[in-house]
């Protein structure tokens, strides 16, 4: 028996697919969709719409629109079911239709990813339940990449830290949760942060509660599924709270440039068709409303070329599009093609298609670079970044100021200004009472009063605070591990890097150009021990260097550096029935400690270049002889996050007039 | 021992075989023809009442009390259901022997434990008006006819959703049958109804007419697994048709005048014909054979057979398996046949054995396997013992063979001689029992409280034995008599530490029973906060169940608790109970700021929450339609922190942003009202806030008057609002440029000293183009290097200029630099520069 590999992405998506065929199949005939716009992406990366099309989904509509007509008599809405507002959208156009609508309509609703007992109350108050027929579809994790695994949920910054509210916590337990079912317990639990503790919290209160109900559900691995597992090393959950910084950050990747300029949604980003030549729309998308023109995109994690260019820094990109063409261009020489045997030629010709396909992308991405080129050859780019930079390195944050106030000034874009201001605040345990208020003020003035309410959000997300003393009194007294202190941890975890190689990278350092990523330090500190220990302390005689650094016995560079760190700390271990255990292990294969999966969660989100760092190590580790013993890395994260939307989700849209 | 195939008949080349399940089965008095019977499927136990279309026998007033009856098969009396409901129309069972009860009225009433606790539902679509005429039933749902033939089905009875389906013509039907959804094409629910002398399909979306002239149908019939339909016409013939309707492939006449009480299927492959006392079984090819019985005869359906019921006897008819057939058919010469009689001859120490057994050597694998499947589809234990035997011997030969199904096989049997038990009274056939599966047949059991054989039967097969300790604690807390501390204890000590045992159902029942000490009790001992939430809200524990909603960390029973609070609580208790739960503020806090604002005000007024208060004034200001309501809202919300020291900064921001709105009022008013002066500059008209100025930050308000040269408003605004020397000079810099003033422009850079440096200028009108211009700046960037200030002058394309500026400098490299970039005259007087440079040390 073959061992069952954990967090298998097509194993995931194709399960997600097959749910939702069979619920549009048990509503006959044809069919208007009606899905949230949050929806779209996550569906249209695991069905085609050609596909919907064969199960009778005749229209999509967004919910958000509200514009579905009586064109069909089934409706079918798709949409999360946690959210009031959401559901009262749903009763409401439930409503509007049965209303003006001629014909008696069918109406199904599909929640995502469970039905909710506060959709039922408000449906039945509204009037609609019983006119709907109600089943659920459980989509939790997205596979975005072979190793990257999303909940897509676009809310849960704004839920998470604005509000408070711990929905995704709850649907993250639940998505791991179902994974622990299936493939055993995460032998070891262990991270950083208020909410990350809390979601460990609730995985083994799952737990508990699972086995009290567990016979009463009657699958297979049942008995087995709550042991721990022989696959997985464990999870490490990492609370966005604890790295706001590397959000902040302008991404230096290719792939998080992309995301910065274009921005990227469920792998797809729109880019102005003048870039990328008008080409005909993709076929196979779903809610096409593509006349503008925008021309979308599919970022595909899979094409070869994309794979060697998306992890890399954007300042090699250019040299290996360079290459890349080379190759091409000498494989399809004309005059090369004269001296080929017939043999050759075939294999030629089989390989054309190959050859085309990788031409189109060669092109694209060509013409993407070349764009964002444009983007980080403009004045202010190259200054927000230069602030960036001297801030990570850890320059006296005042000496900023003036660029800062200048840039305000000359009225660039919010958000820049706003991520580089919590960007100080954040790596600074805080900022000035009086440069605060200065920034404040210009800050009001230059983009508007409503912005009263952004600087209270950004306040309360812990993002803008002044230093030291207590806040603008809604938020309580800094106490001692409330804020992350960085001066001694850019020396312990060594996160500013001055001999960064851009083009062979020999550490995180590279997706930033300097500045290692203080989460993925964290990761590192847990499961790349040696390295990170050589790293900070080059041991003084080279030989030694094979052997073990102090520094790497236990955890002993995770217990240093967390203390600097806010928000809580945790390490549990789960075991389970020795005899269960050996069983697992038997039925599995035995698999000593090799080849076994660690999984990274980041609540709140996980920014792209963060992913290219998971990536690297996880190359690294792979590596023959490396100290993972050819563990692989696993992504989980609540949703793919940029400093544009950490910050966007405290900014008031709305303004006076 | 009666030989095994005594009871068998012979209908063309097929047998049949009745097997007398249960003898005496009702009272003698009870006069089963004046009742009606309908069976639970798999089995299930049997429900009758009187029918009371027929006349009968005043028998005091205790015996017209109407009920219905729920027997087992046996006959032993499971639950009488006293009825004054309303005229019964429909009766029929669910495959997991739920009784549902359709009145004519159009309610219907799910029994879903054979204890008489029901949940009722309505069909609506017009039932009550137009009153149901009768019901056919599938196994997870059922189809009622109404008196104007509209049909209405419902496919799941844990949320009844009745749907009307497509509407036949209002002629009276004459008979009708259902196709169940798992067998029609549609996937959907088919009825066939005989109207006038056709036939009509009825789906959900169409009724479709199948054009036959044959009949009047009398009764029609769909086989278990919808594969044939059988019509009885009104001339006495039976007709089989295909299931989709392509061929006739029988047809059977009866040759009676009397139209037949019933008509069911047997399995799939006979039509039985039932009158009082007389059954017809009509095989494939139309042939046929005929029983007859002492009393009234009902037919009761299943999957694989059909249950004769008279007042006397239970019997189960079927067509022999193969597997049976194989082994015991008179004259049969098969491998198992042989081998059972070896395995006699055995017994008989008979030498014979051996020979047979070598004789059907080579195929004595599948005669050990025949004889174990025929070993199941045996009632009779004798049967069952010598066939497995058989099969044992069989299997002592055999060098390989695997005994699982033999293993299974003997489990199984022994399960089902125990339910077949008359006590019992479950008659499970082998293929019923597996397609049953037996985690059914526990519930059936634990149904009829046979708590002891369910969890023998459980333990026997490995299965878990959660509901059933549950439902026997739930029944003990409905009847126990006990004080409720003793209750509590004797369920406590049976149940715990049993995994899955949910002591919320149990506390449910004590609830619902009235017992709410004895709920509490058991409440506690529940692992599952979630679980505890909706019965603690009905126990009125509101407090508690929202810590337990908290603890369990689900949002939505966080939610539904609190909106079940926000209703039943006044506001301010509402708050009380709130407010010490961070997250249960958290989540009204976000839920509230999406639909109710103004459980949000009173919220943070009661918690004293200034700056939330005022943000929310706030944003209510920004979405105000006009201004004067703004301008009442920003004052209020100034005010409500108007007692604070720690809010000075933010209440000042506030009264700048309303005295912003009323300047930029103000200006818009002047501006608009004298449009002499506001275009005085045709670019002007391109500006997008020229129409308003309403809703602009203060620094937008002085670039959009800069640019329309309103340099004294602009001023007021700057030193109004006190703006940064260095961010005036931004503004006007950015507002001459956009609005292409290049001569105040020039006007500027003869000024001597700029807040901001000069190097901006030259960079902004550059990038607008005008080089002529920017090089008036280039002089003025004293703080830049040489290299910077002729790399300037090249920009504007002024290239003797850098020229000269690299010559000033005496930066030979520099200059040699410049001139190779130059051209033309240019390149003639850089070169010239180039020669009056001394030629310094090298």
């Amino acid at each position: 028996m073959a061992p069952i590999t954990p967090f298998n992405t097509s194993e995931i998506s194709e399960k997600a697919r097959r749910d939702l065929l069979l619920l549009l199949e048990g509503v006959r005939g044809k069919k208007n969709l009606v899905l949230e716009k949050a929806l779209a992406g996550p569906l249209n990366l695991l069905v085609k719409f050609s596909t919907l099309q064969e199960y009778g989904v005749d229209r999509p509509f967004f919910l958000e629109n509200d514009n579905v007509d009586s064109s069909q008599r089934n409706i079918v809405f798709l949409v999360r079911g946690e959210k009031a507002k959401t559901v009262l959208a749903v009763a409401d156009q439930i409503k509007r239709l049965r209303r003006n609508g001629s014909i008696e309509h069918e109406f199904s609703i599909l929640w995502v990813p469970r039905r909710t007992m506060v959709s039922d109350q408000l449906l039945e108050e509204a009037g609609v339940l019983g006119e709907a027929s109600v089943s659920e579809w459980p989509l939790f994790f997205v596979p975005l990449a072979d190793d990257v695994l999303s909940l897509e949920l676009d809310d849960s910054v704004t839920d998470l830290y604005l509000r408070k509210d711990p929905t995704s916590i709850y649907l993250s337990a639940k998505a791991l949760m179902l994974h622990q079912q299936r493939h055993g317990l995460f032998p070891r639990i262990i991270g950083k942060g208020e909410n990350a503790k809390r979601l460990a919290d609730l995985l083994i209160r799952m737990r508990t509660e699972v086995t009290a109900g567990e016979s009463s559900n009657i699958n297979g691995a049942s008995f087995l599924g709550l042991t721990p597992s022989s696959t997985i090393d464990s999870l490490i959950i990492l609370d966005r709270e604890v790295d706001f910084p590397t959000v902040l950050l302008t991404q230096l990747t290719y792939e998080g440039l992309i995301d910065e300029v274009f921005s990227i949604s469920a792998n797809q980003t729109e880019v102005d068709s003048s870039v990328v030549g008008g080409a005909a729309p993709q076929p196979g998308q779903t809610g096409s409303a593509s006349t503008t023109m925008k021309r979308k995109v599919m970022i595909d994690p899979k094409d070869s070329l994309y794979g060697t260019l998306g992890d890399a820094n954007f300042a090699i990109v250019g040299n290996l599009l360079n290459k890349a063409a080379r190759r091409l261009q000498s494989s399809t020489e004309r005059n090369q093609l004269a001296s080929k045997t017939t043999a050759e030629l075939r294999d030629f010709v089989n390989k054309l298609p190959g050859y085309q396909a990788e031409q189109a992308s060669l092109k694209l991405h060509t013409s993407l670079a070349e764009e964002i080129i444009k983007h980080t050859r403009t004045d202010i780019f190259t200054r927000s970044l230069e602030v960036q930079q001297n801030i990570m390195s850890g320059a006296d944050p005042t000496t900023q100021h003036e660029s800062i106030t200048e840039l305000i000034s000359r009225d660039i874009p919010l958000p820049t200004i706003l991520r580089l201001l919590c960007l100080e605040c954040t790596t600074n345990a805080g900022m000035r009472p009086k440069d605060l208020e200065a920034f404040k003020r210009a800050i009001i003035q230059a983009y508007g009063p409503q912005h009263l309410l952004t600087l209270s959000s950004l306040e309360k997300m812990a993002l803008l605070h002044p230093r030291g003393g207590s806040g603008l009194g809604a938020t309580p007294a800094a106490k001692p591990g409330s804020v992350t202190n960085y001066t001694p941890l850019r020396r312990s975890l060594r996160l500013w890097d001055d001999e960064v190689n851009e083009s062979e990278p020999n550490d995180i350092s590279y997706v930033f150009s300097g500045y290692a990523p203080l989460s993925i330090r964290i990761v590192q500190s847990i499961i790349q021990k040696q390295t990170l220990a050589n790293l900070i302390k080059p041991s003084s005689h080279p030989q030694a260097a094979a052997q073990a650094n102090p520094l790497a016995q236990g955890l002993r560079i995770f217990d240093d550096a967390t203390k600097y760190i806010r928000g809580a700390t945790f390490d549990e271990t789960q075991t389970g029935e020795e005899k269960a255990v050996k069983a697992r292990s038997m039925l599995n294969g035995s698999h000593n400690d090799a080849a076994k999966t660690v999984i990274v969660f980041f609540l709140g989100g996980v920014t792209r270049a963060e992913i290219s760092a998971l990536r690297f190590i996880g190359r690294k580790l792979k590596e023959v002889g490396g100290e993972g013993r050819g563990s692989k890395i696993m992504i989980c994260s609540t949703g793919v996050v940029k400093g544009g939307s950490l910050v966007g989700s405290a900014i008031e849209a709305e303004r006076f007039g | 021992m009666s030989k095994p195939t005594a009871n068998w008949e012979k209908v063309g080349d097929k047998f049949y075989r009745r097997i007398e399940l249960y003898r005496n089965i009702f009272d003698t008095d009870l006069e089963l023809e004046n009742y009606n019977v309908v069976g639970a499927p798999y089995s299930g136990a049997v429900a009758i009442y009187r029918d009371e279309d027929k006349i009968h026998a005043y028998r005091g007033t205790q015996a017209a009390k109407s009920s219905i009856d729920v027997y087992s098969c046996a006959g032993t009396l499971i639950r009488r259901i006293n009825w004054d409901k309303g005229s019964i129309k429909g009766l029929g069972w669910s495959e997991d022997e739920k009784l549902l009860v359709v009145t004519e009225d159009g309610t219907v009433r799910c029994y879903y434990d054979l204890q008489g606790d029901f949940v009722p539902f309505t069909l609506g679509h017009g039932a009550d008006e137009h009153g149901v005429q009768s019901c056919r039933f599938w196994s997870s749902g059922f189809v009622a006819l109404l008196g104007n033939n509209h049909l209405i089905s419902v496919s799941r009875y844990d949320e009844p959703r009745p749907k009307l389906l497509a509407i036949p013509p209002p002629d009276p039907v004459v008979s009708w049958a259902i196709i169940p959804p798992a067998y029609s094409l549609s996937r959907s629910v088919e009825v066939i109804l005989a109207i006038g002398t056709t036939l009509y399909v009825v789906d959900a979306t169409d009724a479709e007419d199948r054009d036959f002239t044959a009949g009047p149908f009398r009764h029609i019939s769909v086989s278990p697994r919808g594969e044939f339909l059988a019509f009885y016409t009104d001339d006495g013939k039976v007709w089989v048709v295909s299931g989709d309707w392509s061929e006739k492939l029988s047809e059977y006449n009866s040759r009676a005048k009397t139209v037949p009480k019933d008509m069911q299927w047997c399995g799939s492959n006979a039509v039985v014909l039932a009158w009082e006392d007389e059954v017809h079984l009509i095989g494939p090819r139309s042939v046929a054979t005929k029983f007859y019985y002492d009393a009234w005869v009902h037919l009761l359906p299943d999957v694989d057979g059909l249950r004769l019921l008279t007042n006397d006897v239970c019997e189960y008819l079927q067509k022999v398996p193969d597997e049976t057939e194989e082994v015991f058919r008179l004259g049969s010469e098969t491998p198992a046949a042989n081998l059972l009689e070896a395995s006699n001859l055995l017994d008989q120490k008979s030498p014979k054995a051996d020979d047979l057994i070598q004789l059907i050597r080579p195929s004595l694998a599948g005669a050990v396997d025949t004889c174990v499947k025929a070993a199941g589809h045996e009632y009779n234990i004798h049967w069952q013992k010598s066939l497995l035997k058989a099969a044992s011997f069989g299997k002592s030969v055999l060098d390989l063979y695997s005994s699982d199904d033999f293993v299974d096989m003997c489990e199984t049997l022994r399960v089902l001689n125990a339910v077949r038990f008359y006590e019992i009274g479950l008659p499970l056939s082998y293929n019923q029992f597996k397609r049953l599966t037996p985690e059914k047949l526990i519930s059936r059991l634990t149904n009829r409280h046979e708590y002891l054989l369910a969890l023998r039967i459980s333990e026997y097969l490995h299965l878990p034995t959660d509901k059933i300790h549950v439902h026997w604690a739930q029944q003990k807390v409905r009847v126990s008599t006990a004080d409720e501390a003793s209750i509590c204890n004797l369920i406590f000590r049976k149940l715990h530490g049993k995994p899955g045992v949910s002591f919320e159902e149990i506390a449910r029942t004590a609830y619902d029973e009235g017992r709410v000490r004895l709920a509490t009790e058991l409440l506690n001992y529940e692992p599952r906060a979630g679980k505890q939430v909706p019965l603690l809200l009905g126990m009125k524990e509101d407090t508690i169940a929202l810590d337990k909603a908290i603890e369990s960390g689900d949002t939505d029973l966080i939610y539904h608790v609190l909106l079940h609070l926000r209703k039943k609580l006044p506001l301010a208790s509402f708050f009380r109970v709130i407010n010490s739960r961070p997250v249960a503020t958290a989540l009204v806090e976000s839920s509230a700021w999406y639909q109710d604002k103004e459980v949000l005000k009173d919220l943070y007024y009661q918690d004293d929450r200034r700056l939330d208060g005022s943000n929310l004034l706030l944003s209510e200001a920004l979405s105000a339609t006009d201004l004067p309501a703004s301008l009442d809202k920003l004052k209020l919300a100034s005010k409500y922190l108007q007692d604070s020291k720690d809010y000075a900064f933010h209440r000042q921001q506030l009264d700048d942003a309303a005295k912003l709105l009323r300047m930029q009022e103000t200006f818009e008013k002047d501006l608009n009202s004298n449009p002499g002066t506001s275009s005085a500059n045709p670019s002007s008209s391109v500006s997008p806030g020229n129409s308003s100025f309403i809703g602009l930050s203060a620094n937008e308000t002085v670039f959009h008057l800069l640019r329309q040269s309103h340099t004294k408003r602009a001023q007021k605004i700057i030193s109004e609002f006190r703006i940064p020397e260095k961010t005036a000079a931004w503004l006007k810099l950015r507002a001459l440029v956009s609005a292409r003033h290049w001569t105040e422009l020039e006007e500027l850079s003869k000024q001597k000293k700029s807040p901001i440096g000069w190097e901006p200028f030259f960079n902004e009108v550059l990038a607008a183009g005008n080089t002529r211009v920017a090089s008036a700046f280039v002089p003025k960037c004293t703080g830049l290097t040489v290299a910077e200030r002729v790399e300037m002058w090249m920009k504007c394309g002024l290239v003797v200029k850098a020229g000269e500026e690299a010559f000033r400098a005496k930066d030979r490299g520099l200059l040699e630099e410049v001139r190779g970039r130059a051209s033309g005259s240019a390149a003639v007087e850089v070169e010239r520069l180039v020669g009056l440079l001394p030629v310094g040390r090298r």
